[in-house]
Order: structure tokens, then C-alpha cells, then sequence
């Protein structure tokens, strides 16, 4: 059947599908790190992806039926997906399917449950893969162009989805993107058969107004803080604003308190006004803040450990959410406090509607309210200060490995040493940590700070870090000058007035540091002072643990796991305890092995079904394994250094992104060239191996040395950066394509099914290798994986 | 198949004791596995772990798992805590037959259920009242008349049953309570559980001795050796 409409059409219909399946994408992401959490929702789209290889195999297997009616199929195939994503969170949310991650290692009826959910999520990406692939094949003479709208929808699809997520609440918006293959269908419908496939259009079309109107309601794990807190007594959601960093709800309750830790003299806790969540995680406390407040509940928590030693006139507060540590400040007499905070959202309400639930705190005087990533606000900084203040390490009871995988750039060695070059003479850098079982946050605060000393060429470490210890958290203080007799005496007092132990201090003897409260296991102590040792490395390597100082090339403060240790936890605590100690990580791991196992069942299995005619394969495979591992490993580390960049997650994510796959279409455009001129395009793997190499070297320096630029300035930088390498990174696959169909169409879905299963076991496996090997491990392997192109591309021409 | 009504009775009656039974020697090798094996020794406390049906606190779709070594999710966000646990904390308090005990956090009542096998008076309290309901409603059916449940924020204790000569803590919190510390008796012991819900292994417990609050961090699994031997 021919098709009765331009080519034009077709490319405005595949950038319009593009854009919906991107945008579609980044809106599930929200909506499951709602009702789950983030890692969960990249552990099922990680799946669902996998929809893209799996239509290329139903692609090859099909393909005689399937192109003969492809004019009337592409445009159905794209009412479907609409259809599907119209209905799809409704569905996942229906009782008998709902699954609940925190339950997978305690009731594993719920894994069949997440198979389910699998499978529901794949249905779209399947469906709307299956039209680009028909047309990729069907238009494989004018590929680079194809493939140009696609990726150009691809980045419009991302820019998309951070519009809808300030306007829409995110129930709301995956129908909302619905309308986008159905008008991908509407554009290239065809004269034959338009009757069934308008009445089609019209069905699908009604559900997505339907379900735009009357959005399904999310319901969140029982396990996150939120839906905890909504058990409390007359517990109700007073404000919700959606946006690209999340959805941040308040919650009130006549019995929410705060006390972190609270000293067991302590009068009472703090009553809470408001409670802030973002995601349903909780974000901060809303407290009674009034001005000229002397005393206040963190004085009876080991963060005032710092205001005990002596005053502090200018503080810097890094990443200060809703303000407690600002308030505990101003009480203590700070004359400047500089609050930086990343989240938009959070902070134009809490100087906006919310300003008088915390007393318009951030109106106080001397109070400046930076609006940025807190690292960056560091490197960029020029001010000093007598405190700098970090949030609280870990979680209550100890972490559960839910921000293993987070980059925490306030928490690498090199953070530090910014820090103290931005204290004044007797400044301190206060950080403090829950206490946690098995030990890990609090030594491995400790050992960054110490390996920050050494680095700094102190002579003696001990004399500039102090400790003091709670039944629950611990406190350090790492010290500009060396401590003086005063402000040990301080630290005495202090530990005196509220029942709490020291931990480091010069001239400590063995008992005070569990005067008050017990350690059931002493050998923490055996670490902490082990930390002094000339012989750390020891314990850093026999540590079941990994309590080794995060860097800025690793910047996974909380990733303790250690695959050696593994068996021999899991006979102390119990397998099903283990996942909770490093739940994210752990389910990166179950990710990478579920898309292996899956990507062959659904990819590569059937293709053997089809068989390959001619010679070539081996080659081919790689080539397009090498390219499919390769972007994908480039855009997690240019998705990571431009977010540090520019300071702001969200819209640093999405320029990356956007800038990387409209230069890629660029180079897929001209790509049709260098297919034809065969010698070039092993010049353009060749470049961008090279390039690749380069940038594991230069891209931190570069970044590092631009930082203090202005934003338009670094925006034109970011550009000049990220677009050669994306550009060249275009041109592989379409020339790769146009040259594997002169040897056959067949050979064409093989390709593309190959590329798509390495694209998506590449994205568990560039955050695996982020992890062990650091960025610039990734961008090496990155290099590597397109000399494996080069490779064989050169052995693919010798051959014809 | 349909059978006559008698001999679908007979049928009943003998799966209900058969597997009446079969929880029995579940719980007995619950005690001697999971609880004497790492050293709870208190007889009262095991008498009492031998005796509660703790498949009758669990939803009825993990009784089968009731008496595995871990915990159990019983809705609301919530969990019936480790059988060892459970053992653990009431030996930490060091429980008497004249003892009045309070208990945040009642759950599915498990715990103040092991607890009124051993003292006089056991008072809990329960904030989420769904859960706080059905556990008043359990410990009834069950016979436990020395158990007394309320519907209210655990922060506060129980003033007017005060003071209490032990405090037991289920559900874990950020701070300890201080009115909590006020209803404690000179020389009483509180114990509270530190961990995320599938994970409880790290207790605290608190002792009131002449007006100073002494804390002890507990591990239950303790002396883990956290480093390899070379």
C-alpha cells in the first residue's frame, strides 16, 4: 500500500512520536518516584525501555507483513501507543497490580506484581518503537533524516516534559502527552482506510480528554515519609505545587514534632506548624522561628557543638531545605547567614506563601538566600566565613542505601578542602550523622575529614577535629586553627550541660567518651581511632564496608556496599534484612541482570529465529553494540558535570540533553554523506574515541576553570563542549544503517535491536561503572566502546 | 464437588487442628532456634514467647510466615516486629510479675501480648487508630485482660497510669519522648528500636539512676566482627 503524503509528513510525524515517547519517559519518572522512589523508577523504565530493541526483533520477524501494510500500521501503532499512555498509570495502579518496592524482599507475591508492571510499561515504548522502526525501514535510503527528526523530537520531547511539570499536576500529565502520537497518527493518515482509523483516532483522542480531566489518583508506598505522616491525628496536605523538581507538598498536624537526636534533658521537642515533602520524602520542618529566640531545641542536639566552642558572626549554610539550622544561627547570634538551597520551588514558597508559618525567617536581617547546587555556590564563592554548616548524613536508624547512587558533591574530599578555604581564622566546618549499625556514616564523615587534613598538609589532624556524641547522632567539627584550651573547655561544658560524650578531642581519656551513653559494640571506637592510624588503608580495605572518602570523580558519599562482603552480612543480619542496607545500589545490580536476562529473551533470541544471510555479523554486532554503549555512557557523565556546572539539577539535565541530541541530529542529517564516502566515517570514530579520551582528562579542569563565568557565558561553553562529540555521535548509527541495508533489509532490525538491548543494559552499567570506576573511568570505556566501532568498521570495509 | 455439611465440619475441625498443632511446633522451634540460640534467657520471657499464637497477629495472608525469622509488614506502613526482637526488648527490661509496663506503638498488639504473659499491667498505645482498633479487638477475643490499648499520640505516654517501671518503644522516632522519660521510674528501664521497618536490629536502651539518663546502644546481633581476619 503506498503511502499518499509528503516525506515531510513523515518527518514531522516521527518527530512528533519522538517527542511524546521522550517526554512520556521523564513523566513516569516523576509520577513513580512519587508513589516510589527514584531508583525504582529507573529500575522499571530500565525494562520498559527495553520496548525499543524488542520492537526491532518483532520488526525482523514480521517485517514482509508488516511493510506491505505499513501505511495503514504506523499510524495505528501510533493511536495505540497514544491509547496506552493515556491509560497506562491507571492501570499500574489498580489494586491487584500495584507493587510496593520496600515489600519485594518481604512479601514476594509482589514481585510477580512488578512483572506486571513491567509489562504494562512496556506496552507504549513497544508500540510507538514499532512505528519508528517501520519507517526507519520502510525510508532506510533517506535514514540521516529520519533519524535527524527523531532525535530532534527526542530533545524537544525533554524541554516538553519540563514545561508540563511546572504547569500540570503529574497524574495529569502522561495523558496530556497521549495527544502527541495521535497527532503523529492524524498527520500521516492515509486515503485507504482512513474511516476505521479516524473512528480509531477519535476513540483514542476521547480517553486521553477523559483521563486529562479526570487524572488518576497516585497512591504512594505506605513505606515513604509522606503517606507515614498522613496516618497522624487529623494529619492533612494544606499546600501541593508540581514542578520539574518535584512535587512539594506541606503537611500539618497537631502532633508533628522535630528534635533530631534531642538531648534526654531536654524539656521538650519542638512543635512542627508544617512538615515539607517533596516526592512524598521528607524535605524539612516549618518551625516557630521568633526573633531575638536565645534558645531554641537544637541546643539540645550535638549540631550546637560548634556554638560551644565560640561565637560564630558570618555562617554559611549549605543545602538549608527549610531553614532549621538558618533559625538555630540567628539564635545563636549570627550576625550573616548565607542559606544555599537548590530547590526552587521550595525556596520561592518559603519566602512566599509559606514565609509566615517559619516566621519569615528568610526576611530575617543578615539573612541571604543563595538559590543554587551548594558546590557550586563553593567554587564559585569568594566569601568567608566562621561556620560553614552541612546537612545531617544518613537517615534515622541508618541508611538504607536509598541515596547510594545520588551524587553528593558536598561530601567529597575536594568539597571539603573548599570549605576550608573559606573559613576566617578560628572558622569550623560543622557536620553532623546519624549513628548508625552496622557502623558507616559516622566513619566515613570522619575519614573524609581526616584524609582532607592530610591533603591539607596538616601536621597533626587530631588537634583540629573534635566529635561529640549523642545516643543518636554524632557531630564533628573540623577546625581552621587548632583548638584551643577555651574552646576544648567549651566542648566539656557543653557535653556536660546535655548528657552527651566526647568522641575526639585533644587530651581525651577512653572513659568520658561513654559517660553518658553506652556503646553495645566498642569496637567503633577500635575504628575511630584506627582512622588515625598510618595504617587506615588496612581498614579501609578489610572493612566490611566501604568507608573510603567520596572524591569528585566518585561522588557516592553513601554507596557502602561491597560486593566481597555480601556473603558474610547476609549470615549475620539475615538475606532478607541485607537488601535495606543498600537497597538503591543493590537494585541497580537486580536492574542490570533483569535487562540482560530479558533483552536476550525479547531481542536477541527471536532474531536467531530469522537467521542472517551473507557474513558480516560478528562485525555489525559490535558496531552497533559500540555506539550503543558509548552514548549512553557519554550522556550520564555530561548529564552529571553539567548539573555540578551550572548549579541547578533540573534545567542542567535538560540542556545537556537537549544540546546533545539536537547536535547528534545534526550529524545524523549530514550522516548520509559519510555513508556514502566510506572512508570518513571510520575518521569520525576515529574523532570521536579521541575526543572522548580528551574529555576523561580535560572536561573537569575545563568545567572547573569556567565556573566563575557568567550564566551566558558557561551556557555558550556547555555548548562548545558538548556539541562536537555529539555531533560526530550522530553520524554512526544512520551511515551505520544505510551501509548494513545494501547488504540486506533483513539485517537492518538485527542492527537496530542490538543497539537498542546495549543502549539499555549500558544505562544500569554507566551508573555501575560511575560507582567503581568514577566518571572518568566511564568516559575511558566510553572512548573504548567507539574504538570497538572503528574496529570494526575497518574490518567491515577490508571485508567488502 | 459438593459435600454434605457434616462431613465438611469433620474435614474443618481436623485441618484447624492439624495446623493448631502445626503453629505449636512452630513457635517451639522459633523459641530454640531463633531466640535461646543467640541468648535470651529469661524463662518468663521464653514461657511467654512459647505461649502467644503470634500467627493470630499477623495479616491472615503471612500467617504461614509468622513464625519465620524476620518481620512481617502489617499494613499502615508498619511491621510486627523480628520474633527475636520481640524476645530481646522484653528481656532488656528486665520484666517483674508486679511490673506495670507502657508500650508505644501497639501494632497488631504482639508485643503487649508477650509482655502481659510476664507483668501486671500492660498499657499501649497505638496513633493510627485502624491499627489501634483491631489490636484493642484482638487482644479482647484472645483473653488478654491486663492489656489496656488507647487511640492517642504515644508522645505523651499515659500520665494518669503513670509511673511505669518500664517503658517499651516499638515504633522508632527521631527523639525520645521527654514526658516518656518523665513517667519512668527512678531505676526503670526504657527501650526503644532504632532502624527502618525491615531492619530493626539496633536498639537503645534507656536507665533512669539518681537523675541522670543513661543510654546504651544495643546490638542484638552484636559483636559482628566488621573487618576481615587476616
Amino acid at each position: 500500500m503506498k503511502a499518499s503524503y509528503t516525506i515531510y509528513r513523515v518527518h514531522l510525524s516521527i518527530g512528533l512520536l519522538s517527542a511524546a515517547l521522550i517526554a512520556f519517559q521523564l513523566a513516569l519518572m516523576q509520577v513513580l518516584s512519587i508513589v516510589q522512589w527514584h531508583h525504582f523508577a529507573y529500575m522499571v523504565l530500565s525494562v520498559a525501555l527495553l520496548g525499543f530493541g524488542a520492537a526491532g526483533t518483532f520488526l525482523a520477524l514480521l517485517r514482509e507483513r508488516l511493510l506491505a501494510r505499513s501505511a495503514t500500521i504506523v499510524p495505528a501503532l501510533m493511536l495505540a501507543t497514544g491509547l496506552a499512555m493515556a491509560v497506562l498509570v491507571d492501570a499500574v495502579q489498580l489494586p491487584s497490580v500495584r507493587f510496593d518496592s520496600y515489600l519485594l524482599f518481604a512479601d514476594y507475591s509482589h514481585w510477580g506484581r512488578l512483572l506486571v508492571t513491567y509489562l504494562v510499561f512496556f506496552l507504549p515504548f513497544f508500540l510507538g518503537a514499532l512505528a519508528i522502526g517501520m519507517v526507519f525501514v520502510r525510508e532506510a535510503a533517506a535514514i540521516g533524516r529520519i533519524y535527524f527528526a527523531n532525535l530532534l523530537g527526542s530533545g524537544a520531547g525533554g524541554l516538553l516534559a519540563l514545561g508540563l511539570a511546572w504547569l500540570f499536576i503529574p497524574a495529569r500529565i502522561p495523558a496530556l502527552i497521549a495527544a502527541l502520537p495521535i497527532l503523529a497518527a492524524l498527520v500521516i493518515l492515509p486515503r485507504a482506510g482512513r474511516v476505521p482509523l479516524a473512528l480509531f483516532a477519535l476513540l483514542t483522542t476521547g480517553i486521553m480528554v477523559w483521563k486529562v480531566t479526570q487524572p488518576p489518583i497516585l497512591r504512594p508506598s505506605q513505606y515513604k515519609d509522606l503517606s507515614k505522616a498522613m496516618l497522624l491525628p487529623e494529619a492533612k496536605i494544606t499546600m501541593e505545587r508540581s514542578s520539574p523538581f518535584g512535587l512539594v507538598q506541606t503537611l500539618s498536624s497537631p502532633v508533628l514534632r522535630y528534635a533530631p537526636g534531642l538531648s534526654l534533658v531536654a524539656g521538650q521537642a519542638a512543635d512542627v506548624r508544617l512538615a515539607a515533602f517533596v516526592n512524598g520524602d521528607w524535605y524539612g520542618a516549618l518551625m516557630n522561628y521568633r526573633p531575638g529566640d536565645t534558645a531554641m531545641v537544637l541546643d539540645y542536639t550535638t549540631m550546637a557543638l560548634p556554638y560551644a566552642m565560640r561565637p560564630r558572626e558570618r555562617v554559611l549554610v549549605l543545602r538549608a531545605g527549610t531553614g532549621t539550622e538558618v533559625a538555630h544561627a540567628l539564635s545563636e547570634g549570627a550576625a550573616s547567614i548565607t542559606a544555599v538551597e537548590p530547590n526552587a520551588p521550595v525556596l520561592s514558597l518559603l519566602q512566599g506563601s509559606l514565609a509566615t508559618a517559619s516566621d519569615s525567617l528568610w526576611y530575617a536581617q543578615g539573612v541571604s538566600v543563595k538559590e543554587m547546587e551548594p558546590r557550586t555556590f563553593l567554587l564559585m564563592d569568594t566569601g568567608h566565613y566562621d561556620l560553614v554548616v552541612l546537612p545531617l548524613v544518613g537517615t534515622f536508624g541508618g541508611s538504607s542505601g536509598l541515596y547510594a547512587l545520588q551524587e553528593q558533591f558536598i561530601l567529597t574530599r575536594e568539597a571539603f578542602g573548599e570549605m576550608w578555604y573559606r573559613l576566617r581564622e578560628g572558622g569550623a566546618v560543622v557536620i553532623s550523622s546519624w549513628m548508625d549499625y552496622p557502623f558507616r556514616n559516622p566513619l566515613k564523615v570522619q575519614a573524609t575529614l581526616l584524609e582532607v587534613l592530610r591533603d591539607l598538609g596538616v601536621r597533626d589532624p587530631a588537634l583540629h577535629l573534635a566529635a561529640v556524641r549523642s545516643w543518636g547522632t554524632i557531630t564533628f567539627v573540623l577546625t581552621r586553627s587548632p583548638l584551643s584550651p577555651a574552646e576544648v573547655a567549651g566542648i566539656r561544658a557543653f557535653c556536660d550541660r546535655v548528657q552527651f560524650d566526647p568522641l575526639l578531642l585533644p587530651g581525651l581519656k577512653g572513659e568520658e567518651r561513654t559517660f553518658y551513653n553506652e556503646l553495645g559494640d566498642p569496637r567503633f571506637f577500635t575504628y575511630v581511632d584506627g582512622l588515625f592510624s598510618p595504617k587506615r588503608e588496612q581498614l579501609y580495605e578489610d572493612y566490611d564496608f566501604n568507608i573510603r572518602p567520596a572524591s569528585d570523580n566518585q561522588p557516592y558519599f553513601s554507596q557502602y556496599i561491597k560486593w566481597g562482603s555480601l556473603e558474610r552480612l547476609a549470615g549475620f543480619f539475615g538475606n532478607r534484612s541485607l537488601p535495606f542496607f543498600e537497597v538503591g545500589y543493590v537494585l541497580v545490580v537486580v536492574t542490570l541482570v533483569q535487562v540482560i536476562l530479558l533483552s536476550f529473551i525479547l531481542i536477541v533470541l527471536p532474531l536467531f529465529r530469522l537467521g542472517w544471510r551473507g557474513g558480516g555479523k560478528g562485525r555489525t554486532l559490535l558496531y552497533f553494540s559500540g555506539i550503543g554503549m558509548g552514548y549512553m555512557f557519554v550522556e550520564m557523565i555530561l548529564i552529571q558535570r553539567f548539573t555540578l556546572y551550572f548549579g541547578n539539577p533540573v534545567y542542567a539535565a535538560s540542556a545537556a540533553i537537549t544540546v546533545l541530541l539536537v547536535a547528534s541530529g545534526a550529524g545524523s542529517y549530514l550522516s548520509e554523506r559519510f555513508g556514502e564516502a566510506r572512508r570518513c566515517l571510520p575518521l569520525v570514530l576515529a574523532a570521536i574515541s579521541g575526543l572522548l579520551l580528551a574529555y576523561s582528562f580535560l572536561l573537569t579542569p575545563l568545567l572547573r576553570a569556567t565556573i566563575h563565568l557568567p550564566a551566558v557565558i558557561k551556557g555558550v561553553v556547555a555548548i562548545l563542549l558538548i556539541a562536537p562529540p555529539a555531533f560526530l555521535m550522530g553520524i554512526p548509527f544512520p551511515a551505520g544503517i544505510a551501509q548494513v541495508s545494501k547488504r540486506g533489509p533483513e539485517v537492518i532490525p538485527w542492527a537496530w535491536g542490538v543497539n537498542g538491548c546495549v543502549s539499555v543494559v549500558s544505562t544500569a552499567g554507566a551508573t555501575i561503572t560511575a560507582v567503581e570506576l568514577g566518571a572518568t573511568g566511564v568516559l575511558v570505556l566510553a572512548a573504548a566502546a567507539y574504538g570497538m566501532t572503528l574496529l570494526a568498521q575497518v574490518g567491515r570495509g577490508q571485508e567488502s | 464437588m459438593n459435600l454434605p455439611i457434616p462431613i465438611a465440619v469433620v474435614i474443618l475441625a481436623i485441618s484447624l487442628s492439624l495446623s493448631q498443632d502445626g503453629y505449636k511446633e512452630q513457635r517451639e522451634k522459633m523459641v530454640r532456634q531463633q531466640i535461646e540460640r543467640r541468648g535470651v534467657k529469661d524463662p518468663a520471657v521464653l514461657r511467654s514467647m512459647r505461649t502467644v499464637e503470634r500467627h493470630r497477629f499477623v495479616p491472615p495472608g503471612s500467617a504461614s510466615e509468622a513464625y519465620e525469622d524476620g518481620p512481617l509488614p502489617i499494613g499502615y506502613g508498619q511491621t510486627i516486629s523480628q520474633p527475636f526482637i520481640v524476645a530481646y526488648m522484653t528481656e532488656v527490661i528486665r520484666p517483674r510479675p508486679e511490673h506495670k509496663v507502657l508500650e508505644i506503638g501497639t501494632g497488631s498488639g504482639y508485643q503487649a501480648a508477650v509482655l502481659a504473659g510476664i507483668v501486671k499491667e500492660v498499657y499501649t498505645i497505638e496513633i493510627v487508630p485502624q491499627l489501634g482498633t483491631s489490636a484493642t479487638t484482638r487482644l479482647k477475643n484472645l483473653g488478654y485482660k491486663n492489656v489496656k490499648v488507647k487511640v492517642a499520640d504515644g508522645y505523651w505516654g499515659w500520665k494518669e497510669a503513670g509511673p511505669f517501671d518500664a517503658i517499651v518503644v516499638t515504633a522508632a522516632a527521631e527523639f525520645i519522648p521527654p514526658p516518656l522519660l518523665e513517667q519512668l521510674k527512678e531505676g526503670g528501664r526504657m527501650v526503644i528500636p532504632v532502624g527502618s521497618p525491615f531492619m530493626n536490629q539496633n536498639l537503645m536502651l534507656v536507665e533512669k539512676r539518681k537523675g541522670r539518663n543513661l543510654t546504651r546502644s544495643l546490638m542484638p546481633v552484636v559483636f559482628v566482627p566488621f573487618t576481615r581476619q587476616k
